[in-house]
């Protein structure tokens, strides 16, 4: 019996060993991350747009052929944000070496990231995230967002995009393209989807952020600052963008108010749509997922028109939304050492060619066959950009707002200063309650 | 005797060197030294200490010894994971965490500030309707598909699986796929038949009832078997003994089944109960909380079908507040705890009763 138990209970320790061995393991890679001592091993890398995992992959093997330093890349699920990721990898003492912050998230991390001020790569950007820290953010690309357009369905229908600056402009050229949709093939003259459930973000952040900067130059904070202020709205630049939402609720696809994200671009891919309101991020869709849509339509040409919802607005919001901060505590050297051959030739060449960026470094010779780089770039060129002062509203903020957005669309609202008061009350109730 | 004689000096020892490493492995971790064997440590010392206690040279405490040593993983990781996460949960509640770094001790702050939110009280009733209506919905239909089922035609046992499949799909995915059928499938339907232009899914009150099918067509087959159980239990004399007295098919059911399976009725009762509480899954895929409510406390929201589980999570996640969340987790927490109480006593009288 003795024996029985003698061996039983050595086994159990057999088997605990083991499992403590596994643990050890998993630590000492992990620690990889929290320790800055040794050089020689792998940076990690928190990459937060999942639909470019495999190039960022291929990036990290090219930088490793080059230089013979590993990078790790990790690459979030579909449905999680980098920001919670990353603070479950922060609880867990995981936390890597380089990571995807938004504007508004640098403010959680003070303290902890490094100041890259002293970097080569600064001289050649000027979209790189400064606050009083110091140079917090690297920017990897740059996104634009406006109301894109097919030129060839413009063209035909005798509409000049460079014309409409006006909310009387666009007025008219709905009319005309709204009158012409059954020759043009048109379902709808916009794509304009309001689904609060899942594509809550695109209204919530990406529509009204152009209420916060269209038109501005990059440093005016003005309506961010009076929205951060308790969450006020100005009413008279709010009901202008309000009239301009409604003339898209009029024009719109009814399918959109409940429509998914996939259906809304896959609908521009194929020419049913003039008008989309998503930005330069729909491109690696069109020449992707939807290539063979996009390519039935024609592989027709895109531009951006901005949202005038004021007479003489004739900007478009084009700046990185997102940007790599370094962890202090980490691998700090190499971490930077990585960024700066992010911002040189090779990396920028994949960067443009294979992820369809449009590069933020002035010195990046390459051009990308992403539909939309060409108009991204020339709006850039012009210096008609605004920035994207929407990453800075309180954290949320989109998941109440879209559903107002989505109700207009519905009909519940009878004007636009309906939907101000209403926007103006849910915003007001949501900075004083959360 | 020898072994005795060894045992009393090799038990001092086990126990002496499983205490120092244990501790010491705890010190490591706590004074973030870095050193990575301090999980092994950990493990050593608690197997030191366990063997110690086994090698124990005692009669008197030995009874007592085993059944510690038997418990002790079990305890231990119930510990890890329910009890340390509970205790520092309800000390986070107390402070201003960001899910990053604790600042302040706040006191009672995020409990006020929670109570003071429409779209959090909104969320509490809502929850609580919704547990009500299915409680009643859910064994209903359990309940009828279990007489269906357990009668002796043939094939009953394909659709007893047939029904049982939903609750085997996890709720991520069962929501998409209503959500699928909700929009795209039924949207024809719907929008003639409520005359909307968009899916049913986004006006609140339809979506509501949305959530409580899906939620029935996952649960009730779950608990239908549990009704079955209960009613092959009704013994057969019993029913014999009726039939003969020329009780009609009603009557059996009234008078006979439903007094016999009193047990089952409140152990199923129960069940839909806590587990309706805890919806999350089809809440966050199906509507993800979405919905607007005109007037409530004389303002409106937006969160319509956010049930209490998806507000806790909006919450601390979406909103990035994290500690307001975990206030909220908290009252959550008191909420399924007096339930479940209430339960634990209520099924203990029945038992007695039988």
């Amino acid at each position: 019996m003795k024996k029985q138990i003698a061996v039983v209970l050595a086994l159990t320790t057999a088997a605990t060993m083991l499992l403590a061995g596994c643990g050890g393991s998993k630590d000492s890679s992990s620690s990889s991350s929290s320790s800055s001592s040794s050089s020689s091993e792998a940076i990690q890398l928190l990459n937060g747009k999942p639909e470019i995992d495999a190039q960022m992959q291929e990036l990290a093997k090219a930088y490793e052929e080059e230089t013979g330093k590993a990078v790790e890349v990790l690459t979030i699920g579909g449905n999680e944000t980098a920001s919670s990721k990353l603070k479950e990898l922060y609880q867990a003492g995981e936390m890597p070496d380089i990571f995807v912050l938004e504007a508004n998230q640098f403010e959680n991390w003070s303290g902890k990231l490094v100041d890259m001020s002293d970097q080569q790569w600064t001289e050649d950007t000027d979209v790189e995230y400064v606050n009083e820290e110091g140079t917090l953010g690297f920017p990897y690309m740059v996104e634009a967002c406006g109301l894109a357009y097919n030129a060839d369905i413009l063209e035909k229908a005798g509409v000049d995009p460079t014309t409409l600056t006006s909310p009387e402009a666009y007025k008219e050229a709905f009319a005309v393209l709204d009158s012409k949709k059954d020759e043009l093939g048109l379902k709808a003259v916009v794509g304009y989807n309001v689904n609060a459930t899942d594509v809550g973000w695109s209204s919530g952040t990406h529509v009204f952020g152009q209420y916060l900067d269209a038109g501005l130059a990059t440093d005016d904070t003005t309506y961010i600052d009076l929205l951060n202020d308790g969450g006020q709205l100005d009413s008279d630049r709010f009901t202008a963008f309000g009239e301009f939402i409604g003339l898209l609720n009029q024009y719109t696809d009814s399918d959109l108010i409940t429509g998914s994200y996939d259906d809304q671009v896959l609908g521009f891919a194929s020419g049913k749509y003039a008008f989309v309101t998503q930005g330069s991020w729909i491109g690696a869709t069109l020449t992707g997922d939807d290539k063979d849509a996009y390519e039935a339509a024609g592989s027709f040409e895109v531009g951006f028109a901005p949202y005038a919802f004021e007479d003489g607005i004739n900007t478009i919001l084009n700046e990185p939304t997102s940007f790599w901060g370094c962890y202090k505590d980490g691998n700090v050297e190499d971490a930077e050492a990585f960024l700066q051959w992010c911002s040189e030739d090779t990396a920028q060449k994949m960067f443009v060619e294979n992820m369809g960026f449009v590069s933020p470094y002035t010195d990046c010779a390459y051009t990308s066959d992403d539909p939309f780089a060409k108009p991204v770039t020339e709006w850039l060129a012009e210096g008609k950009h605004s920035t994207y002062h929407t990453f800075l509203k309180k954290d949320g903020l989109q998941d109440a707002t879209s559903v107002i957005f989505q109700n207009y669309a519905k009909g519940q609202y009878s004007s636009a200063a309906e939907f101000t008061e209403a926007m103006q009350e849910t915003i007001t109730s949501y900075y004083a309650n959360n | 005797m020898s072994g005795n004689s060894s045992k009393k000096i090799l038990a001092p020892i086990l126990l002496v060197v499983g205490v120092v490493s244990f501790i010491a492995a705890l010190v490591i971790d706590f004074m973030e030294l870095g050193y990575e064997f301090r999980g092994s440590l950990l493990i050593i010392g608690i197997l030191g200490i366990l063997l110690g206690l086994f090698t124990l040279p005692t009669e008197k405490y030995h009874r007592n010894i085993v059944n510690f040593v038997f418990l002790f993983p079990l305890l231990f990781t119930f510990g890890v994971t329910v009890i340390i996460p509970l205790i520092l949960g309800i000390g986070y509640s107390f402070t201003d965490w960001d899910g990053i770094m604790v600042g302040n001790f706040v006191g009672f702050d995020n409990y006020v500030k929670a109570f003071q939110q429409p779209s959090f009280l909104y969320s509490i009733l809502l929850t609580a309707l919704f547990v009500v209506i299915n409680m009643i919905l859910v064994n209903l239909v359990a309940f009828l598909l279990a007489l269906l089922c357990s009668s002796k035609m043939k094939g009953v046992g394909f659709f007893r699986a047939t029904y049982f499949l939903p609750n085997l799909i996890g709720g991520i995915v069962l929501g998409y796929i209503w959500q699928f059928a909700f929009s795209k499938a039924l949207l024809g339907l719907t929008e003639k038949l409520f005359d909307l232009n968009y899916s049913i899914l986004s006006e609140t009150k339809f979506a509501f009832w949305c959530i409580i099918i899906v939620y029935i067509w996952q649960y009730a087959g779950y608990i239908m078997l549990i009704y079955i159980t209960g009613l092959n239990t009704v013994p057969r004399e019993v029913l014999e003994a009726s039939a003969i007295d020329g009780a009609n098919a009603w009557s059996t059911l009234f008078q006979i089944k439903i007094p016999m399976i009193a047990s089952t009725i409140t152990i199923c009762t129960f069940l839909t109960l806590t587990n309706a509480f805890k919806m999350f899954d089809v809440n966050l895929s199906l509507t993800g909380g979405n919905g607007s409510v005109q007037n409530f406390m004389g303002g409106s929201l937006t969160n319509g079908t956010e049930m209490l589980a998806l507000n806790i999570y909006s919450t601390a996640i979406n909103k990035n507040n994290y500690a307001l969340g975990q206030a909220k987790a908290v009252l959550f927490f008191i909420i399924l705890a007096v339930v479940s109480i209430v339960q634990v006593r209520v099924s203990n009288k029945k038992e007695v009763e039988m």
